[in-house]
């Protein structure tokens, strides 16, 4: 069969990576804690595994898939995010996990923020959504940090997950939402910029 | 990512090849049905998908993997064949899994031979098992034609209980090869 070939993305901390083998035991110490529990964790060595493969297999099966996201000066992975798409969902999703020791520094945002404008620029996608856990609040934080907004009328995957729809490309193209997006994830990236007050930390 | 390209087999009647989307249907059609409960199911279909596309990101992280087998004549897909070998799995296994309506011609049997021959040949496998769980004769009919023999048994945290068959190992194959058991 044919490879397909995953982008390598960058942004100012990150650089994003499709999943490897050796990415495979980070991958595993998280799904198997307490802090997967919103993902469908914690998950048994074989589960994780084979939760990894499918991550894999997402790509070649779809053509986009979860990107390994690492730090881009220590090559460490820090989590994943992308695009997951598999049967049943109602409609592509944009997902994130990141690694609880790495929580709170605003990877997920500025890794979400890229792989979105990545598919709406590269993939021609016109409309996203997240699945979330409603207990999930620090999830649900970072969809609205991404501006997305609740929508009540969506399918859900269950019944037991909210569905939040991200702003359309056309209203990323420019304005107060992208540049609200972007100062926030500048004063992670730089520290002299100062924090806003309503950033979690 | 590491760039695992899925090769192509062929025997008599059959082609070994890499699953696709367009395998999803069969695929998701024999994990919701009873005969699956040999092989973990029955699932849901979001859960087969997920299975689906492990049996892809499996050749990518261990180099070799599962392959959907298709009946030459026809190209229909008529099972999942090949080499299995995830997280916590006590050897590398030879597994095949029929799906519903394709039973009975020798076709796990015929695709299983070429995939041994491949973990063999190919990979420098020296043996190789195949687990069957209790009950399932059919299956234990495919290890015994191939010249498996009975050895001990496991018992995995998710599939429970299943019978180890060893394979020849691949020096007693060699001067036959795998003809002497077709």
């Amino acid at each position: 069969m044919s490879t397909v070939h995953i982008p390598v993305i960058e942004t100012h901390r990150l650089v994003m990576r499709g999943p490897e083998a050796e990415d495979y035991p980070n991958f595993k110490a998280t799904f198997s804690s307490y802090r997967s529990r919103f993902m469908g964790g914690p998950l048994n060595a074989y589960e994780s595994w084979m939760l990894y493969a499918a991550e894999i297999g997402h790509w070649q099966i779809r053509g986009y898939g979860m990107w390994m996201i690492h730090d881009k000066l220590t090559d460490k992975t820090l989590g994943m995010a992308g695009g997951w798409f598999p049967a049943k969902w109602p409609e592509k999703e944009l997902a994130w996990i990141i690694w609880p020791e790495v929580a709170g520094k605003g990877i997920a945002l500025e890794a979400t923020h890229a792989l979105r404008d990545y598919f709406y620029t590269q993939r021609g996608w016109e409309t996203a959504v997240s699945y979330i856990d409603p207990k999930n609040l620090t999830s649900i934080k970072l969809a609205e940090r991404l501006g997305a907004v609740k929508d009540k009328d969506a399918a859900t995957i269950d019944g037991s997950d909210a569905v939040y729809r991200h702003p359309s490309p056309e209203r990323l193209k420019s304005g107060q939402l992208r540049d609200a997006i972007e100062m926030e994830i500048r004063s992670y990236t730089d520290p002299i910029f100062g924090k806003p007050k309503e950033v979690q930390t | 990512m590491t760039a695992t390209t899925i090769p192509t087999l062929k025997t008599d009647r059959l082609i070994l090849r890499a699953p696709t989307q367009a395998d999803f249907a069969p695929f998701a059609e024999f994990y919701a049905s009873e005969r699956s409960h040999f092989v973990g199911g029955p699932l849901s279909a979001e859960l087969s998908w997920r299975m689906l596309a492990m049996e892809v990101g499996h050749w990518s992280l261990t180099g070799y993997g599962r392959w959907i087998v298709e009946e030459a004549e026809t190209g229909a897909a008529v099972g999942l064949v090949g080499l299995f070998n995830p997280h916590g799995w006590p050897e590398p296994e030879i597994g095949w899994d029929l799906f519903t309506g394709f039973e009975g011609k020798g076709y796990a049997t015929e695709a299983a031979l070429a995939a041994r021959a491949y973990a063999y040949d190919i990979l420098g496998w020296d043996t190789a098992i195949s687990l069957v769980k209790d009950g399932n004769d059919a299956s234990a009919a495919v290890a015994l034609r191939m010249g498996a023999k009975a050895d001990g048994d496991y018992t995995h945290e998710r599939h429970g209980h299943m019978f180890i068959y060893r394979h020849p190992a691949a020096s007693e194959l060699a001067d036959g090869g795998m003809e002497a058991y077709a």
